[in-house]
C-alpha cells in the first residue's frame, strides 16, 4: 500500500515539475521535449487510475503522434525565423507587456485549477453515482463485446464516436486547405533506415493485433489507427516520401470510410426496421468490428496527413518546388 | 415520424460523403441534399406542431445509457430557419464559386457544417453536445479560410484557437456534471440537479465557454474580422447560424436545465453585456468603412438584444407573461437568422460585381443591382426593428416585459441601439443612391439575388405578419 502511495506521489510530482518545466523554458523545441515526456507520465498515470485504455491513446496519440506534429512545427518556425529576423522597434516595452500577460493567464489558470479542484471535491462528497457503470455491465452480454469501453464507444454511444469521425474527416479536408505538403526529410542513414525496417513491421502488426484485441481487452481502433500511422511516421522521418499514403481519390475513400462504413451499417439496420445503429446481438460482434476496421484507416489516414501537414502530391519533386 | 429526427443529421453527413467522392458531380448532390434536408426540417416543424416534441433513442438504448435526440417547438423552429438559409446560401454558393474545382472541395465541407449545426439542435445529452461543438467548430473554421486570402487565413486561425477554449471550458463544466450527479442525459439532470456549489461551477464554465462561442460583448474580439474576411455564403452562415446554435445552448441550459440556479444577478449581468453589445456594436458599425465589417459588427450588436432577454424574463412571473416575452426571443432570433445571411449574401452580390465593398463608394448600386439593393434595405428594416419585420414584434416583447418589471435601463438601450441600427443602414441606402437611370428589369441576375431577397422578404412579411404560429409552436412543443 505504502509502496503503491510512494509511486503516486512521484508521478504526481514528476507530472507538475515536468508541465511547469515545459512552460517555463523560451526554447520552443525543449519545450515540446518536455511535453512529449509529460504526455509518458501522464499514460503512467492513467495507468494507475485503471484506465488502460486511455493510458494506450495518451501514449500513442497524446505523446507519440502530437510530439511528432509539434516538433515539425517547431522546425518550421525555425526555418522562418532565420529568414526574417528583423527586430521590433519597441522590444522592452513589449517585452514588459509579455511578462505582464504571462503572469496574468498563469494565476488565471491557477485560479481555476483551484475551483475545479474545490468542485470536484464537492461532487465526490455525495453519494456516489455508479449507475451507469451499472448499466453498461448489466447490458454487456448484448453488445457483442466483452471489453465495456468497446461497448460504449462503438454500441451504446456509437453516435458520439461517428461524429467523432465526420470531426477527423473536417479536421483532414482543413489540412487539405492548407495547400502541398511539405517537403520530406533527407533519406536516413544505415542504422536509421536498419531500425525503420525491423520497426515498421512491428508497428502493423501491433496495429492490427489492437484493432482486433479491442473487442475484449484495452484497444481498438484509435489506438490501432495511430499506431498505423507511427508507422507512416517513421517511414517518413526515413525518408520515404509516399509512406503508403495513397493520394487522389484512394485518400477520399480512405478518409472517409469511418464514416461512410458507419452511416452504411446504421442507415442499413434502420431500413431493416432496427433502431438507427442498433444492431442485433447475434451479428453485433461483426458490425462492430467492420466499423472499426474501416474507422482505423480513416484515423491513420488522418493522422499521417496531419504530419504532412498538406495535401500529398502524386508527382514526385513537385512538393519540393513550391514550398 | 421519431426517424426524422436521425434523418435530419445522416442526411447531410451522407451528402458530405458522396460530394467528396464524386467531386465532378458535387453541385447536383450538394443541391439535392439540400432541397430534401430542408423537406425534412419542414416535416419535422409540421410533426412537432401536431404531436408536440418528439424524441429518438439512437441504437434503441434508453437515454442515459445510449444518447437521446430530442426536437421541442424551440428546436424546431430554430432547424428550420437553418434550412432555409442553408438552402438558400448552397444556391447562391453554387454561382458564387465559378472555379468547379474550388465547389467541389466547399461542398464537403459546408455539409458537414450543416451535419453539425442540426445534430447541435437536436442533441438531448450534454457530452454528445460537446462533440457537436467541435465539429461546429472546426468546420466553420476551415469554412471561414476557405478562398485562402493571407487575412482570412490568419482571423480564421484566431476563430480556432478560441474556440477550442470555449470547447474546453464546456468540457470541463460536463465532466464536474459527470462527477457530481452521474448522468449525461438533459432530461434526466434537469429532474436531478439541485442549486449547489458542483452545479454552480459546472454552469458557470459551460456558459464562459459559450459566451466566448457566441461573441457576446467583450468576448466579441475575434467575430467581425472572422465574419468579414470569409466568403459571402460563409459568412452570412456564421453570421445567421454558427454564433446563434451556440446562444440556443446557452437559452437551454439557463431556461430548461438549470433553471433553478439562475439568480437575478447572473442573468441581470448577461443583460448589461448584451446592453454593451448593443451600443459597441451599433457604434462600430457605423463608423467602419466596409459594408462586410459593418454587417459583422451589426451581428456583435443583434446577440446583445437576445441577452437583454435574460434578465426580463427571470424577472416576469412564469405562466403565460414569461412565455408570450420568451416568443418574443425566439421571433428576434429567427429574424435576425434570416436577415443577416439575406445582407451577407446581397454584399456578395454587390463586392463581386463592383470589385469592393466600401461604402462611400457605392454610388449607383441602387440603378445597377436594384433587387440586391432592396434586400439590402429589407434586412435594414429588419435590424432597426421596423414594422412589419420580426424584429418588431420581437423588440415589442423586449419593451413590453421591461415596462412590466419596471427594468429601464434596458429600454433606453433598445432605443439608443434601434435608432444606430437606422443610421448604419440609411448611411449605407444613401450612399448607393445616385443619378443614374434605371434598368427596365428590377431583377438583373436572377440566380443570385432571388436567395437574399427571398431570405430578407421572409425576415420582414414572413415572421411579422404570420408570427402567431411561433407562439403556437413553442406553447404545442413545450
Amino acid at each position: 500500500m505504502t509502496a503503491m502511495l510512494v509511486l503516486d506521489i512521484l508521478l504526481v510530482l514528476s507530472l507538475l515539475s515536468l508541465a511547469t518545466a515545459a512552460l517555463a523554458t523560451n526554447d520552443a523545441r525543449r519545450s515540446v521535449i518536455l511535453f512529449m515526456a509529460f504526455g509518458l507520465v501522464l499514460a503512467l498515470a492513467w495507468g494507475r487510475l485503471l484506465a488502460p485504455d486511455v493510458a494506450l491513446a495518451e501514449a500513442a496519440i497524446g505523446a507519440g503522434l502530437s510530439g511528432a506534429l509539434l516538433l515539425t512545427a517547431v522546425r518550421d518556425q525555425a526555418h522562418r525565423a532565420l529568414r526574417s529576423s528583423r527586430k521590433p522597434v519597441h522590444e522592452r516595452g513589449r517585452a514588459n507587456l509579455r511578462v505582464t500577460l504571462e503572469w496574468t493567464v498563469t494565476l488565471l489558470c491557477i485560479a481555476l485549477a483551484g475551483l475545479l479542484a474545490w468542485a470536484l471535491a464537492q461532487a465526490f462528497d455525495r453519494a456516489p453515482k455508479d449507475t451507469l457503470a451499472q448499466a453498461v455491465s448489466a447490458n454487456l452480454a448484448i453488445s457483442g463485446v466483452s471489453n465495456p469501453v468497446t461497448a460504449v464507444l462503438l454500441n451504446f454511444r456509437a453516435y458520439d464516436t461517428l461524429l467523432e469521425l465526420a470531426v477527423l474527416l473536417t479536421a483532414a479536408l482543413g489540412i487539405f486547405a492548407l495547400g502541398p505538403a511539405r517537403p520530406g526529410h533527407r533519406a536516413a542513414g544505415p542504422v536509421f533506415d536498419g531500425l525503420a525496417r525491423w520497426l515498421v513491421p512491428a508497428l502493423i502488426l501491433t496495429a492490427g493485433y489492437l484493432l482486433w484485441v479491442g473487442a475484449h481487452a484495452p484497444g481498438g481502433a484509435f489506438q490501432a489507427g495511430a499506431t498505423l500511422a507511427a508507422a507512416a511516421v517513421v517511414l517518413r522521418l526515413a525518408g520515404r516520401r509516399s509512406v503508403g499514403l495513397p493520394t487522389g481519390h484512394t485518400l477520399h475513400v480512405a478518409m472517409v470510410a469511418g464514416v461512410s462504413m458507419f452511416l452504411a451499417v446504421g442507415l442499413g439496420l434502420l431500413v431493416l426496421g432496427r433502431p438507427f445503429l442498433g444492431y442485433p446481438p447475434a451479428w453485433a460482434g461483426g458490425l462492430i468490428l467492420l466499423i472499426e476496421t474501416a474507422a482505423m484507416l480513416a484515423i491513420a489516414a488522418t493522422l499521417v496527413l496531419a504530419f504532412f501537414g498538406g495535401r500529398p502530391t502524386p508527382a514526385p519533386g513537385v512538393a519540393e518546388k513550391t514550398s | 415520424m421519431a426517424e426524422t429526427l436521425i434523418w435530419l443529421i445522416a442526411m447531410p453527413m451522407a451528402g458530405a460523403v458522396a460530394t467528396l467522392l464524386l467531386p465532378r458531380q458535387s453541385t447536383p448532390i450538394a443541391c439535392v441534399t439540400a432541397v430534401a434536408a430542408s423537406l425534412v426540417a419542414g416535416t419535422l416543424l409540421y410533426a412537432v406542431s401536431e404531436q408536440g416534441s418528439l424524441s429518438y433513442e439512437i441504437g434503441g438504448w434508453s437515454a442515459g445509457l445510449g444518447i437521446a435526440l430530442r426536437a421541442d417547438g424551440l428546436s424546431a423552429l430554430l432547424l428550420m430557419m437553418t434550412a432555409l438559409v442553408m438552402l438558400a446560401s448552397s444556391v447562391y454558393a453554387g454561382t458564387y464559386f465559378t472555379k468547379a474545382a474550388a465547389r467541389a472541395r466547399f461542398w464537403p465541407l459546408w455539409l458537414l457544417l450543416w451535419t453539425s449545426l442540426n445534430a447541435l439542435l437536436l442533441s438531448g445529452d450534454l457530452f454528445n453536445l460537446y462533440v457537436t461543438l467541435e465539429l461546429l467548430g472546426l468546420s466553420a473554421v476551415a469554412l471561414a479560410s476557405f478562398g485562402g486570402k493571407f487575412a482570412a487565413v490568419q482571423a480564421a486561425l484566431r476563430y480556432l484557437l478560441l474556440g477550442l477554449l470555449g470547447s474546453m471550458m464546456f468540457l470541463a463544466g460536463v465532466s464536474l456534471i459527470y462527477a457530481g450527479y452521474g448522468t449525461l442525459d438533459l432530461a434526466t439532470l434537469t429532474l436531478a440537479v439541485e442549486p449547489e456549489p458542483v452545479a454552480w461551477t459546472a454552469l458557470a464554465l459551460m456558459s464562459a465557454g459559450l459566451l466566448l462561442k457566441t461573441a457576446l460583448f467583450p468576448l466579441h474580439f475575434w467575430l467581425p474580422p472572422a465574419h468579414a474576411s470569409a466568403s459571402a455564403p460563409v459568412s452570412a452562415v456564421l453570421s445567421a447560424l454558427v454564433v446563434k446554435v451556440a446562444f440556443y445552448l446557452l437559452v437551454r441550459l439557463w431556461m430548461d436545465v438549470f433553471a433553478d440556479l439562475v439568480t437575478p444577478a447572473a442573468a441581470g449581468l448577461l443583460g448589461v453585456m448584451g446592453a454593451a453589445a448593443i451600443l459597441w456594436g451599433s457604434w462600430q458599425a457605423l463608423r467602419t468603412e466596409r459594408l462586410k465589417l459593418l454587417a459583422a459588427w451589426s451581428t456583435v450588436a443583434q446577440l446583445g438584444y437576445l441577452f437583454l432577454f435574460f434578465p426580463v424574463l427571470l424577472a416576469l412571473p412564469p405562466g403565460p407573461a414569461r412565455d408570450t416575452a420568451f416568443g418574443g426571443l425566439v421571433i428576434l432570433a429567427l429574424t435576425h437568422g434570416l436577415a443577416k445571411a439575406g445582407l451577407f449574401l446581397a454584399i456578395g452580390i454587390i463586392q463581386q460585381r463592383s470589385g469592393h465593398d466600401r461604402i462611400n463608394e457605392l454610388n449607383g448600386t441602387a440603378q445597377r443591382l436594384p433587387a440586391t439593393t432592396f434586400a439590402i434595405a429589407l434586412a435594414g428594416v429588419a435590424l432597426i426593428g421596423l414594422p412589419p419585420s420580426g424584429a418588431f414584434l420581437g423588440k415589442w416583447q423586449l419593451l413590453a416585459g421591461s415596462f412590466a418589471s419596471g427594468q429601464w435601463l434596458w429600454i433606453l438601450v433598445t432605443i439608443a441601439g434601434s435608432l444606430l441600427a437606422a443610421a448604419y443602414i440609411f448611411r449605407v441606402l444613401g450612399h448607393a443612391f445616385g443619378n443614374q437611370s434605371y434598368p427596365r428589369h428590377s431583377v438583373t441576375i436572377a440566380r443570385e439575388e432571388w436567395p437574399a431577397l427571398i431570405l430578407t422578404t421572409l425576415a420582414v412579411a414572413g415572421l411579422g405578419l404570420a408570427g402567431a404560429p411561433v407562439w403556437n409552436l413553442l406553447e404545442s412543443g413545450a
